[in-house]
């Protein structure tokens, strides 16, 4: 019976550590390769690390504290630094942040933003105030659809340990799924993998392109080569932050810019205005995003109220916003408008809230956008910044 | 809980830290199988244990029963006990809604409207699986096949066993019974041989989630697609089902080796086969094998000059086992239909040099009729009515004037190159393996090889397909 105890455990031995060395070489193999790709978590979501390690520094300012929250759009259209300026000139003491990020639907941005309800609390600070950018076209179901690959790894960098424990306990085959991308896959999911080479081997299927003149495609080509170099020659010291704290995680100000620069950026700008341009720029969002029909994915709503719910926690006061449009090429359906109406107060219902939809103000003109969505530098920035101070001037 | 998933990785690797270092003896080690097996499927439902263990209790007990009643008469009210018990547990479970709602459709043919009340239970996980092993073991004490072995803890470790429990193989009593009595110690040789069962298991199951995806984009189409494209989702899903349940049967028979216990092949490269009955041979072996020797055998087999109507009953229900909907029975139907044809055209003297030629032309156009066959199978396997396989079909042999999407072409070619590959795979695990297993450099390389591409690719999966049967 010893020897057959002695076999058993000789035998296993054997097996444990073949099984053991076999998956050690694996999942080292395959660090390499993403090692060779260049591809980690903080690459692709550069911005978002930068902001939450910022988060720490924020609440130890002393003067009262304002955040706007968003997608991309609110990353363009909202200068920090211009809104203190104006603000604080009416003998306030406000210091705003932007936390605009490309690329995060609402279920990703709804982590982000406990992460900065935790620090808030345990902080015990209080945003004077909030301002939530409602993304109609970051809430559809297309958008959704997008995301399928990224959302393992997105959430194990967002999430806490407690929420993936959460998860771990209603769900163990998801929770031990995510544990294993975390902690042993340093956040890079195999589906993340395969929608990467996916992406490369079957891309989506393009739509016919509207040619764009070439002189203005070589005239913009120009413009950001002698753009890349001013901005090298006017700020020397930048450490190539995707969200630089002296900004305030949004850009630069007109001020400090030189005439040439400013110059420069109405040529690059104005490249953009080509009516070929604006078309296919809309059809591309119209293909990612469902841009004009607005069939909105219910989970990507409630996690939009969620995020209303997690400000409201450490915010004295929380509004929600629509950045302006570029309605002259974005036109909603008479059957996306009911959609967006009925999504708007649903939220408004859950939140307690009165959405503001800066969708058509007056303010933003067609050529103060850099495509047909996104507000461009020194114009249209400028522009809804100064209206975001004379709306909440007031209540600061 | 499934195999190629991380939480599966860390149940296996505290399982057999447990077997291999601290149940050395084999009573404890059956009672360590069942705790597994019993924590394997509750991660899943663990409502339905208690039927699990229930049901094999019950069959435990009524083999006892039929082996020492005195009489025929009594051995065979045990025996209809049992049948009634398991098959009633199934039809309870699977079959009772797909009855009652097709009444009400039959009904409402001739104009009544009835109202029947429908249960809409959860399907327990493995339910067919594992209910057709409990029977094999009352039937064949019935048959006088096997003697009943004592020992209940035996019969319900046998009967919940984790790697086969949800999907089989369907193993008969005899067979593992035995290696639950008296476990064996793996070899390194089994053991390297489970290893590379595992692997193989894992590449075949991380292929078949990517082939779904043509397949869902054929069989879920909401607009009309390219004739090529419709080609491609019926390739994509032969080769989906293949690589998905033979992956996770590969698997199954992988981690039994490494416990000592060995359970028979399930599948041999079915789509290399040259004829709908040759198919058979191939295709879930353990399935096939236990309806012809508990069904086709009992309704008479080949003897009773009904084997026409033996085949097709037998074939009807082997489509029917696979799910409760009339897409089941159609393709149960359709492959009786084309083995009975085989059968009567292999009888038939004009096709005599056919039959026995050893051409390698004649054996390539039975291949390719036999493929053929067994993909208008699939159809009706995958579609989600009978109006969607028909329509599915009629796509696939008409030229439609939609244009191909992005890469078809080369969608084709993978979908095509990936099935047969994995085919010649599992053809060199079968006939090679050994050779492979001398060589340890080449088997550890290609071994990290494969589990790093399973552990690269990953595609949102509904678990195994053939969990749901």
């Amino acid at each position: 019976m010893n020897s057959s105890i002695s076999n058993s455990r000789k035998i296993y031995s054997k097996i444990c550590l073949g099984l053991l060395a076999l998956f050690i070489a694996a999942m080292g193999l395959i660090h390499f390769i993403v090692y060779l790709h260049g591809a980690n978590a903080s690459d692709f979501l550069g911005r978002v690390f930068e902001s939450k390690a910022a988060l720490p520094k924020i609440v130890k300012e002393e003067k009262d504290l304002v955040l706007m929250f968003g997608s991309s759009m609110t990353q363009a259209g909202f200068s920090p630094r211009q809104f203190d300026r104006l603000v604080n000139a009416e003998g306030k003491n406000i210091k705003s942040f932007n936390y605009g990020f490309g690329g995060l639907n609402p279920f990703f941005q709804d982590y982000l933003s406990r992460r900065i309800a935790d620090e808030f609390i345990a902080n015990d600070r209080q945003l004077k105030l909030a301002i939530i950018e409602f993304n109609p076209f970051q809430t559809t179901k297309t958008r959704w659809a997008g995301a399928i690959g990224s959302i393992d790894s997105y959430l194990t960098i967002l999430a806490s340990d407690e929420e993936l424990w959460e998860i771990a306990k209603a769900e163990p085959e998801r929770g031990a799924l995510l544990y294993n991308i975390k902690y042993l896959r340093r956040h890079i999911s195999a589906q993340l993998i395969t929608s990467y080479y996916g992406r490369g081997l079957f891309p989506r299927a393009r739509r016919e392109r509207l040619e764009e003149p070439k002189a203005l495609i070589d005239a913009r080509r120009e413009a950001g080569r002698e753009l890349t170099e001013l901005f090298a020659k006017e700020y020397p010291d930048f450490d190539d932050s995707d969200w630089y704290y002296p900004w305030q995680g949004g850009g630069t100000i007109p001020e400090e810019r030189s005439a040439r620069t400013l110059e420069v950026f109405k040529e690059y700008y104005a490249t953009f205005q080509h009516e070929n341009m604006k078309e296919n720029y809309r059809q591309n969002r119209i293909a990612s995003a469902d841009i004009e029909g607005l069939n909105f994915e219910p989970l990507l709503i409630e996690s939009f109220i969620q995020i209303v719910k997690n400000f409201q926690q450490f915010s004295d006061k929380v509004e929600v916003v629509m950045l302006p449009r570029g309605h002259q090429w974005i036109k909603y359906s008479p059957e996306a408008q009911a959609r967006l109406d009925a999504t708007i107060k649903q939220i408004e219902a859950a939140t307690g809230i009165t959405i503001r939809n800066h969708q058509l103000i007056p303010e933003i003109t067609p050529e103060m956008f850099s495509d047909v969505t996104h507000l461009a530098r020194y114009s249209g920035d400028v522009a809804y910044t100064n209206y975001l101070v004379k709306q909440y001037k007031d209540q600061l | 809980m499934i195999f190629n998933t991380p939480l599966f990785f860390l149940f296996f690797s505290i399982f057999i830290l447990c077997y291999g270092f601290v149940f050395l003896r084999n009573t404890p080690r059956v009672y360590l199988i069942i705790v597994g097996s019993l924590i394997f499927y509750g991660a899943w439902n663990y409502k339905f244990i208690p039927l699990l263990v229930g049901s094999g209790i019950a069959d435990y007990f009524i083999a006892q029963a039929i082996y020492s009643a005195s009489t025929q008469a009594k051995k065979k009210l045990w025996v209809s006990i049992s049948l009634c018990l398991n098959l009633g547990i199934l039809g309870l479970f699977k079959y009772a809604d797909f009855v009652l709602e097709s009444v009400a459709e039959f009904l409402l043919v001739f104009g009544y409207q009835a109202s029947l009340p429908t249960l809409s239970w959860v399907l327990p996980v493995g339910i067919s699986f594992y209910t057709f092993q409990s029977l094999s073991y009352t039937i064949d004490v019935y048959r006088g096949e096997m003697k009943p072995r004592k020992g209940l803890v035996h019969f319900v470790a046998a009967l919940s066993f984790f790697p086969q429990l949800v999907a089989g193989p369907i193993l008969r009593a005899k067979q593992i019974l035995p290696q639950m009595h008296a476990i064996a110690l793996p070899t390194w040789e089994s053991a390297k041989h489970g290893i590379l069962l595992i692997t193989v298991g894992l590449i075949k199951k991380t292929g078949a989630d990517l082939l779904a995806i043509p397949a869902q984009k054929a069989f879920e189409a909401q607009e009309s697609i390219s004739t090529l494209e419709m080609w491609t989702g019926v390739v994509a899903f032969a080769g989906q089902i293949y690589g998905d349940f033979s992956g996770y049967t590969d698997m199954a028979i992988g981690i039994a080796l490494l416990l000592g216990f060995k359970i028979p092949l399930n599948f041999r490269v079915p789509y290399f086969a040259i004829s709908p009955v040759d198919f058979w041979r191939r295709w879930h072996i353990s399935l096939s094998s236990w309806l012809r020797d508990y069904l086709y055998i009992s309704l008479g087999g080949n003897r009773t000059g009904n084997r026409t109507r033996n085949v097709f009953i037998t074939m009807l229900l082997g489509g029917l086992w696979h799910g409760a909907a009339w897409t089941f029975v159609a393709w149960g139907a359709f492959h009786g239909a084309i083995i009975t044809a085989t059968h009567y055209l292999g009888n038939l003297a004009t096709f005599k040099s056919f039959n026995e030629s050893t051409s390698k032309g004649i054996k390539l156009f039975k291949w390719a009729l036999t493929f053929y066959l067994i993909l208008i199978g699939w159809v009706f396997f995958r579609a989600s009515s009978i109006d969607n396989a028909w329509h599915i079909l009629v796509e696939m042999h008409t030229l439609s004037d939609v244009s191909m999407g992005n890469n078809a072409l080369l969608i084709f070619a993978l979908v095509t190159v990936w099935t047969l590959l994995t085919h010649i795979m599992d053809f060199y695990v079968i006939k090679g393996a050994e050779k492979l297993e001398k060589r340890p450099w080449l088997f550890w390389l290609l071994m990290v090889v494969g589990i790093t591409l399973t552990l690269f690719i990953g595609e949102p999966s509904d678990e195994f397909i053939y969990f749901q049967f």
